[in-house]
């Protein structure tokens, strides 16, 4: 092929002027150099330096100091502050910090304080006679440094609890294949009389071109129980304070089989198969039953007992749709048990997003529901004291519904403010139980509110950078 | 591109990271490797420390922006981008500008220009094989293709996963502008600043206007082009690299994005003048993309160009 | 057990008969969201189902059990 320089209009050589003003276009295509002209001029005048009219050589330095990129670090902290009516306060900060590896790894730690403090319900039903207890170090029910009374009539509650916990946990994404990822985990806690430990080891494979993962993981937990005061004999007389010694310890297995699968592109779907089986020391060593005879007096206490395995089932559905400005998420769960306790839960989240994208709010309901456990009561009759079966009175076991009203602030602050970058958030959730138990109040406790309501509320800050 | 026609031209880069000072006559250059091109700053009337502190000054900001967005760097923003594609991700200011203005190219050129289309690298493989790849092959690599698929709103940007973008279309141009204008804010004596034959000048030298060879591509550097330039940009594009040659048809290496195929019959090397290098820069892209059209196109757009066969 | 085998099989069966439903790529840009991901991963979550564990009988569901503390 012959070179030829060719140029539109004159010879090869030319001065070259500044071009000329544009002229009016004639064809579409002429628009093309103006918006381009305008698109260059938008691109250089974005954060470039502005000609200056002095005459001295100012030192140079390049214009933009390039920033590490943020999201390689991933900071999520949070305080949250939980206050049960007349009850427990406790407060409660998280940090979890996540970095992302070049090779596509994750690294995640997080750190968990939480301090609890107030009052806490011992098992004994209330009565029309005042009542002294042990705390939970006490040998006896005399010694007036180491014991509680409770009025008439009001609930028993062991005034003096307090625990401080603190846990620490760590995750390790890797990335296999494309499609195939896994990930190991290990956490920590520990408490003056619980310590705690447990690793995972999880893997998700993405089919169809990643619009549905397989997620399997297994989880096995091994726990310590130091209880303070030492371990009570189950199930024995409360006033004997027998207490075995010995530390006790639990461990538990769990495994989740799960299916996220992208429906379309507002919608997605998760489906989760969980079951877990826990073996070893299932008591709680500091409750108690109140042994009440037929005319509502009660003549004694003895300690809880409660099997020394459980496994449970659960089904998970969870469904997140999506549009531009908001979206909403309803989670259903089904949970039974070997200790006969069978739960529904449902929740519903939505997010409504404001201004662009930069401010949120998350309105969320939950509703819950749980059947008691085989060997719950709320009390032991008289003469059936010492008997060699389960028995526990503890409301967590009971039969119950509670419903949880949460409202969550969100607002991000990158470009907002100089110099800082994340989001801020705050949160409010009130939540109630109440029982569903039918309790036949013998003789004079009739009319004394002898399972009263849980109420309390969460209040949460958080930020996120 | 070949310096000022009237000396003799250095025959060896300097190390990378450095900046060298050389006497082009009666004029100063500075020159440097970045871009994997010969880079020079002509300063025809500064004392030798002030030249240094210039050359040295747009060699800098010419690296910072070439690590800032080198696709074989894993410090790089870009790096940055792909390994968090389908997650949304804030950009800073500068990555926004660019991709703000990749997208307005995408648009004004109808499709043309597309900073995505890096990903038929996969499929055409320049280095002197005569296989073509299959229709499959492409077929495979299309629908990764396309600016519009990208979330991109100021500043924030979600690539999906499997797409690819890259900036080598508009870095050396945008480059040589941003350099510019921090030194023509406090310097008000002429200089030109050339990165590998995209350049730009403030104002032509007490000798009269500078004067710039455009090589021809594929050759030894005998300048093929002579040219005068007052003041502005000039930017060339061209087929420079080897082509695939099947069944006595010339397959260049400029892609059409929308066919995912070389362009046919595209111009060897076209250079455009325009009073920005990344307004130069652009047109002549499109206009290499433009094929057997590029002379009316540019001639549509009413620049200054040249094209060489 | 048969009970895990056939919740295997029914489990795989779901997953491959989704096959035909989804997305592109490029169609995920709502799902990147930070609203769009799976509940169980955020602070909140974790703060809640440590209080959930502590006052309930039933945990976990959507990630493992919260556990690990001596609340229960």
């Amino acid at each position: 092929m012959k070179r030829r320089a060719t140029r539109g209009g004159a010879g090869a050589t030319q001065a070259v002027d500044s071009p000329g003003a544009p002229v009016a276009p004639r064809l579409a295509h002429s628009d093309v150099r103006l918006r381009l002209i305008a698109a260059s001029c938008a691109l250089l005048g974005a954060g470039g330096a502005r000609a200056q009219s002095g005459d001295a050589v100012a030192p140079l330095t390049p214009s933009i100091a390039t920033p590490a990129p943020s999201d390689e670090w991933q900071i999520d902290s949070a305080l949250a502050y939980y206050h049960e009516d007349g009850r427990i306060r406790a407060i409660e900060p998280v940090v979890d910090v996540a970095k992302n590896l070049a090779n596509g790894q994750v690294i995640g730690v997080n750190l968990t304080f939480d301090s609890l403090s107030g009052s806490s319900p011992n098992g004994a039903l209330p009565s029309r006679k005042a009542q002294t207890f042990a705390s939970p170090s006490g040998t006896s029910l005399t010694d007036p440094k180491k014991t509680y009374t409770t009025a008439p009539g009001q609930l028993p509650v062991d005034p003096n609890y307090s625990d401080d916990r603190l846990a620490a946990g760590a995750s390790w994404q890797i990335p296999i294949t494309r499609v195939t990822q896994t990930t190991l985990g290990g956490k920590l806690s520990y408490e003056h009389d619980f310590f705690s430990v447990s690793g995972n080891a999880a893997i998700a494979q993405d089919f169809n071109d990643k619009n549905t993962t397989l997620n399997f993981g297994l989880n096995e937990e091994y726990d310590s129980i130091r209880p303070i005061g030492g371990t009570p004999i189950a199930g024995s007389d409360y006033s004997l304070f027998e207490k075995n010694g010995g530390d006790k310890t639990k461990n538990g297995i769990s495994g989740l089989l799960g299916v996220t699968q992208v429906m379309t592109r507002n919608w997605l779907s998760i489906f989760n198969l969980a079951a877990d089986r826990f073996t070893g020391y299932l008591n709680d060593p500091y409750k108690i039953l109140s042994i009440v005879d037929g005319a509502g007096d009660t003549s004694g206490y003895q300690y809880e007992s409660r099997p020394d395995h459980r496994t449970r089932k659960s089904a998970y559905l969870e469904n997140r749709v999506g549009w531009d400005r908001a979206s909403t998420a309803l989670s259903l769960r089904y949970m039974s048990d070997d200790w006969h306790i069978h739960s529904e839960t449902a929740q519903l989240q939505g997010r409504l997003w404001f201004s662009d994208q930069d401010k949120y709010v998350e309105p969320t309901l939950r509703w819950y529901k749980q059947t008691a456990a085989y060997f719950y009561t709320p009390f032991i009759p008289a003469g059936e004291q010492g008997s060699t079966g389960y028995a526990s009175s503890d409301s967590r076991l009971g039969e119950f519904h509670a419903l949880t009203v949460g409202l969550k602030y969100g607002e991000k602050l990158a470009g907002q403010h100089p110099g800082i970058n994340g989001e801020f958030s705050a949160r409010i959730e009130y939540y109630q139980q109440i029982s569903d138990g039918h309790l036949d109040a013998p003789g004079s406790l009739q009319g004394l509110d002898l399972v009263p309501k849980l109420k309390a509320v969460l209040v949460q800050i958080g930020w996120r950078f | 591109m070949a310096p000022p026609a009237d000396n003799g031209s250095p025959t060896t880069l300097p190390a990378p990271g450095t900046v060298r000072l050389e006497p082009r006559g009666k004029m100063l250059a500075v020159v440097f490797a970045a871009m994997a091109s010969p880079c020079e700053v002509l300063l025809p009337t500064m004392d030798q420390l002030k030249a240094m502190e210039i050359g040295r000054f747009v060699a800098e900001e010419t690296w910072r922006i070439e690590k800032k967005f080198s696709r074989y760097r894993d410090d790089s923003v870009l790096a940055w981008i792909h390994r968090n594609r389908g997650r949304e991700l804030t950009v800073d200011a500068e990555t926004s500008a660019l991709l703000e203005f990749a997208r307005q190219c995408h648009e004004l050129s109808e499709g043309l220009f597309d900073i995505s289309s890096g990903i038929l690298r996969q499929a055409w493989r320049f280095d002197g094989s005569s296989g073509l790849p299959s229709e499959a092959t492409i077929a495979k690599l299309l629908p990764l293709i396309g600016f519009e698929k990208i979330a991109w709103r100021a500043p924030r940007l979600l690539l999906p996963e499997d797409m690819e973008i890259d900036f080598g279309g508009i870095g050396k141009e945008y480059a040589v502008d941003r350099a510019y204008e921090q030194v023509a804010a406090v310097l008000h004596e002429p200089f030109l600043i050339n990165l590998g034959g995209d350049l730009r000048a403030n104002r032509p030298p007490a000798q009269g206007a500078w004067q710039i060879g455009v090589e021809r591509p594929d050759t030894d550097r005998d300048a093929a082009l002579l040219l005068s330039l007052e003041h502005g940009a000039l930017a060339t594009s061209g087929d420079s690299h080897r082509c695939i040659v099947h069944d006595g048809k010339r397959y260049g290496h400029i892609l059409n994005p929308r066919t995912g195929w070389p362009v046919v019959d595209a111009p060897r090397s076209v250079t455009v003048a325009a009073s920005s290098c990344t307004e130069a820069g652009l047109l002549a892209t499109l206009a290499l993309l433009h094929g057997a059209t590029a002379r009316s196109f540019l001639e549509e757009q009413r620049v200054r160009f040249w094209i060489l066969e | 057990m048969k009970i895990i085998r056939y919740l295997l099989v029914a489990t795989v069966v779901l997953a491959s008969a989704c096959s035909s439903v989804g997305v592109k790529p490029w169609q995920r840009d709502l799902l990147a969201r930070e609203d769009m991901q799976p509940s169980g991963s955020s602070i909140d979550a974790a703060i809640d189902d440590h209080l959930y564990f502590s006052k309930e009988a039933s945990s976990g569901g959507r990630s493992f059990a919260g556990g690990g503390c001596g609340c229960n």
